[in-house]
Order: C-alpha cells, then sequence, then structure tokens
C-alpha cells in the first residue's frame, strides 16, 4: 500500500470515488426536497413545524444526554462482564438481564412514577428527578444494558494472544484494556454502537409518557387541538426520519474516520 | 556458578483432567541458552509460560531473580523483567511498529516520548528493520512482524527473553533473519529459554537442551551430548523422528 493510498484511506481526504457515492442518500435527498418544497410553501405544515419545534429540541437533548450516559453505564458494565471477579459479573449480569428484559416503556414510568416520588419523598424534595431527568434516566439505564453486551461483545472479539502480549509487557489488566483491548474493540463495535444511537433517537419518542412535550407528544398535541391528523403526524414521522438520516450519515463518517486495515 | 535466576520447583499445571507440567525441576542461571523440546503437546509452552505467569501454577514454586511468582507483591514489576515473543506475534494492530515498542515502555517503564522513541529506533535497527517504523503490522511480513514483537519485548531491557516457537509460523525464506536475531541475543549474554525445533539454532547457540515428554523432563543436558550420546531411550526416538524428517 502506497502512502497516498494509506491517506485515503485513513479517511482524512473526503472525495469519495464516483462509484462509492451513497447513492440511497441521493435518492432520499431528492425525494425529501420535493417534500421539503411542498411542506416549506405549505402554511398548515409550516404552522406545525413551528408547533413542535420546541419538542424536537426536547427529544434531542433527551437523545443525547441519555445516549453520552448510556455510553458509560455500558462500558463500566460491559468491563465488569468479562472480568474473572465473581461479584462484579454477577452484579453486571444481574443488570443487563434486568434492564434488557423489561420493555423500555415500562422503565420510563417506573422512573416517572415510582422512582421519582419515592426519592423526593426519602430525600425530603431535595432530589427530585421530576421531568427530563427521569427520561433521561430511565433511556440510560435501559440502553446501558444494551450497550454493556455491545462493549462485551467487542472486548471478546479480540484474539487473547493481545492481553497476553500486552501482560507479558508488564501492563496490568486495566492498563491492557485502556491501551490495546478498547481501542481495537471500540473499532469494532461502531456500527452496532451508532445503530443503538439511532435506535434510541426513535425510542425517546416513549417518554411522552410521563407528560414530557417531546416532538411525538407536541405533534399529539397539535392534532388534538385541530384534528389535522394527516399533517401532524406526517410532520412527525419526517422530522424523525430527517434526524435518524442525519445521524446515520454521522455514524458512517466516524466509521471511515476510525477504520484500521 | 552465579546464583540462578530462574528456580522451578516442584511445578504442576492442570487444566481440568489433562495435566500439562507434572513435577517439573530445573534452574537456570544468568546468561545461559536453554532450549526446550519435544513432542506436541508435551507441555512445552505451558511450562515456558508459567515462568511469567501467563499460566498461573497448581503448586511448587517458580523464583525470578529471587522473587516467587506466587508471593510476589506485584506479578507486572516481575512480567516487566521477562521478555515474551510469540508464535503469532500478537503485535499490536492499531498501532505502528514504532507506537507497538514505545507504548509499554510509557505505560510501564514510564519513560517520556523521546526517551521511548529512541529506544524503540535503536532496537528496530538491531533487529535490522529501521525503515519499518511507521508501518502498521499487517503491512509487515511475517517475519518483520516477529522481529518488532522481539524488539517491542527487548526495549522493556528484560533480564530474560522467552521464545514459544518463534519461527513456526513463518515461511521457510523469513526464519533465518528471526534466528539471526536471536544467536545476536545468546552471544549478547542475554537469558533465553526457547521453545523451538530449529536444530540449527540449539547446535549454535543452546547451553543446555531439555527434552520434555507428557509434562514431564525427559533429559537435560548440552546439545552435543544429548543429540549424539541420549541416555534415555524416549529422547532416541523423539530425535530420530526431528533429525531425519
Amino acid at each position: 500500500m502506497t502512502a497516498e493510498t494509506e491517506k485515503l484511506r485513513r479517511g482524512r481526504a473526503l472525495p469519495i470515488p464516483w462509484e462509492r457515492i451513497p447513492w440511497w442518500v441521493v435518492i432520499l435527498s431528492i425525494v425529501g426536497l420535493a417534500i421539503g418544497w411542498s411542506v416549506l410553501t405549505s402554511e398548515t405544515y409550516l404552522t406545525v413545524i413551528r408547533f413542535v419545534m420546541d419538542g424536537l429540541r426536547l427529544t434531542l437533548q433527551v437523545t443525547f444526554i441519555s445516549y453520552a450516559i448510556a455510553l458509560v453505564v455500558g462500558l463500566i458494565f460491559g468491563l465488569m462482564r468479562v472480568t474473572k471477579n465473581p461479584v462484579l459479573y454477577a452484579v453486571s449480569t444481574l443488570y443487563v438481564e434486568v434492564m434488557r428484559g423489561v420493555p423500555l416503556l415500562v422503565t420510563i414510568l417506573y422512573m416517572g412514577y415510582v422512582i421519582t416520588p419515592m426519592l423526593r419523598d426519602a430525600t425530603g424534595g431535595r432530589i427530585n428527578l421530576q421531568g427530563m431527568p427521569a427520561a433521561v434516566l430511565g433511556i440510560a439505564i435501559c440502553y446501558g444494558a444494551y450497550l454493556a453486551e455491545v462493549y462485551r461483545g467487542g472486548i471478546q472479539s479480540i484474539e487473547r494472544g493481545q492481553m497476553e502480549a500486552a501482560r507479558s509487557l508488564g501492563m496490568s489488566y486495566m492498563q491492557a484494556m485502556r491501551y490495546v483491548i478498547l481501542p481495537q474493540a471500540i473499532r469494532r463495535i461502531l456500527p452496532p454502537l451508532g445503530n443503538d444511537f439511532i435506535a434510541m433517537l426513535k425510542d425517546s419518542s416513549l417518554i411522552a409518557v410521563i407528560a414530557l412535550p417531546d416532538l411525538l407528544q407536541m405533534g399529539r398535541l397539535y392534532v388534538s387541538r385541530t384534528f389535522r391528523a394527516f399533517e401532524g403526524y406526517n410532520t412527525v414521522a419526517l422530522l424523525y426520519l430527517i434526524l435518524t438520516l442525519f445521524l446515520s450519515l454521522l455514524v458512517r463518517i466516524v466509521e471511515r474516520r476510525t477504520a484500521i486495515e | 556458578m552465579s546464583e540462578p535466576i530462574i528456580v522451578i520447583e516442584h511445578v504442576y499445571k492442570s487444566f481440568g483432567h489433562v495435566k500439562a507440567v507434572v513435577d517439573v525441576n530445573t534452574e537456570i542461571a544468568p546468561g545461559e541458552v536453554v532450549v526446550i523440546i519435544g513432542p506436541s503437546g508435551a507441555g512445552k509452552s505451558t511450562l515456558l509460560r508459567c515462568i511469567n505467569n501467563l499460566e498461573p501454577i497448581d503448586s511448587g514454586r517458580i523464583i525470578i531473580d529471587g522473587v516467587s511468582l506466587t508471593e510476589a507483591p506485584n506479578i507486572n514489576e516481575v512480567r516487566a523483567e521477562i521478555g515474551m515473543v510469540f508464535q503469532l506475534f500478537n503485535l499490536f494492530p492499531h498501532l505502528t511498529a514504532l507506537e507497538n515498542i514505545t507504548l509499554a515502555q510509557r505505560v510501564v517503564r514510564k519513560r517520556n516520548q523521546e526517551e521511548a522513541e529512541a529506544t524503540a529506533r535503536e532496537q528496530l535497527a538491531k533487529v535490522g528493520i529501521p525503515e519499518k517504523w511507521d508501518s502498521y503490522p499487517s503491512q509487515l511480513s511475517g517475519g518483520q512482524q516477529q522481529r518488532v514483537a522481539i524488539a517491542r519485548a527487548l526495549a522493556m531491557n528484560p533480564k530474560i527473553m522467552l521464545f514459544d516457537e518463534p519461527t513456526s509460523a513463518l515461511d521457510p525464506e523469513m526464519i533465518k533473519g528471526v534466528l539471526d536475531v536471536m544467536l545476536d541475543l545468546a552471544r549478547e549474554g542475554m537469558t533465553m529459554v526457547v521453545v523451538s525445533h530449529e536444530m540449527g539454532f540449539t547446535r549454535a547457540a543452546a547451553d543446555r537442551v531439555i527434552i520434555m515428554d507428557n509434562g514431564s523432563i525427559v533429559e537435560e543436558d548440552t546439545p552435543e551430548e544429548l543429540f549424539t550420546a541420549p541416555k534415555e531411550e524416549r529422547t532416541r526416538q523423539f530425535l530420530s523422528q526431528i533429525l531425519h524428517q
């Protein structure tokens, strides 16, 4: 491999060769532009978009904060799932199995209507998760369990010889994880991590059940006020689609930039 | 003779019902080059891996430079003094050759970047591929990868080097380069324990050959004695198999 193809391969140069243009994006963009044009020139749709704008902001906030927390929670529990320590292993396995087995909708209701009031009463109102914190924690705890399994799979996919080589050089277990195993594992798990990011954006619509005014909730509110279900849900669906497509592209770019071999 | 740097006393190691190492006793002096040979499944690699605790032993004692592995306060400090070279190289694929060699120097030996890089370049020059410092392992041939692996181990300035079949995954034309590096190392007085069937290297460099079978040491002697006048029937059988192939 020459130095030039090496540079291209490492993704610093963005020009994409002709045959590797993501055609599905092009087609979707054309369709999207056509729909966008008719939407933007229609007074009704503009009204809906303005109405749900705050909801869109909340959806994005909840998604990004939840995902950031879930990435950290998942890493911690994923590491616990691969240790030989029986206590850590048992704790992490319990967490993963329970949170993976309970529907996210139930978890969010639980956070909103059980944990939040309990914590508030127990601490005399000093800890109040009411509203967005409860929603964020519910989603993050649930997705933390999924991501823990993603991390575990990634770590276990790295050949045993890598850990042995690192340990034989005198590195501690955690040093070997940090400098040798995780950098390789994370590259391998980027596709499922991106997948869960997109899934989480969509699942954030469940927080409407604890009366949070997210994108979906605002759409429903609009529909119930105006009885314009067609325009209302069209707008909600279109906005979710635009967001997920955007995230999808983002994930691809990150994957290209971190690729090795 | 000086104090042995490796003492192995009544060491046992099993994997489930399989007894890999059975009551092995031996001592290795500083600067000594010991080659372990024997049929596959004899426990050679397991014994080697016990020496740096990659396989914790079931019973017995292994003492490295005065420190017992089972009682060592910090096993990582002991391991830093023992370099190991693997059959499949085990280079870190996400790092360049230079980064492979500097990583442990920085995080274990706490050397700064310039110091670690200087040592790395010196070691790469020593194993004969100074120009490959910026290559990733996937861009190197097997022989080059194994030489980077040797340089990575040497950069830690170990007192002992362990080689686990370092040439058996290599194409024939790559083997000589790696063996030359090992020969140089032996001449410089490095303490080496080598699991290998490279008879040329053994004759040229080994102070002692250990023959293992079924987890135990069958016989140990200088290569001249062992190859010309083996005492044990099992040794004769094994040597006739590998020397007349």
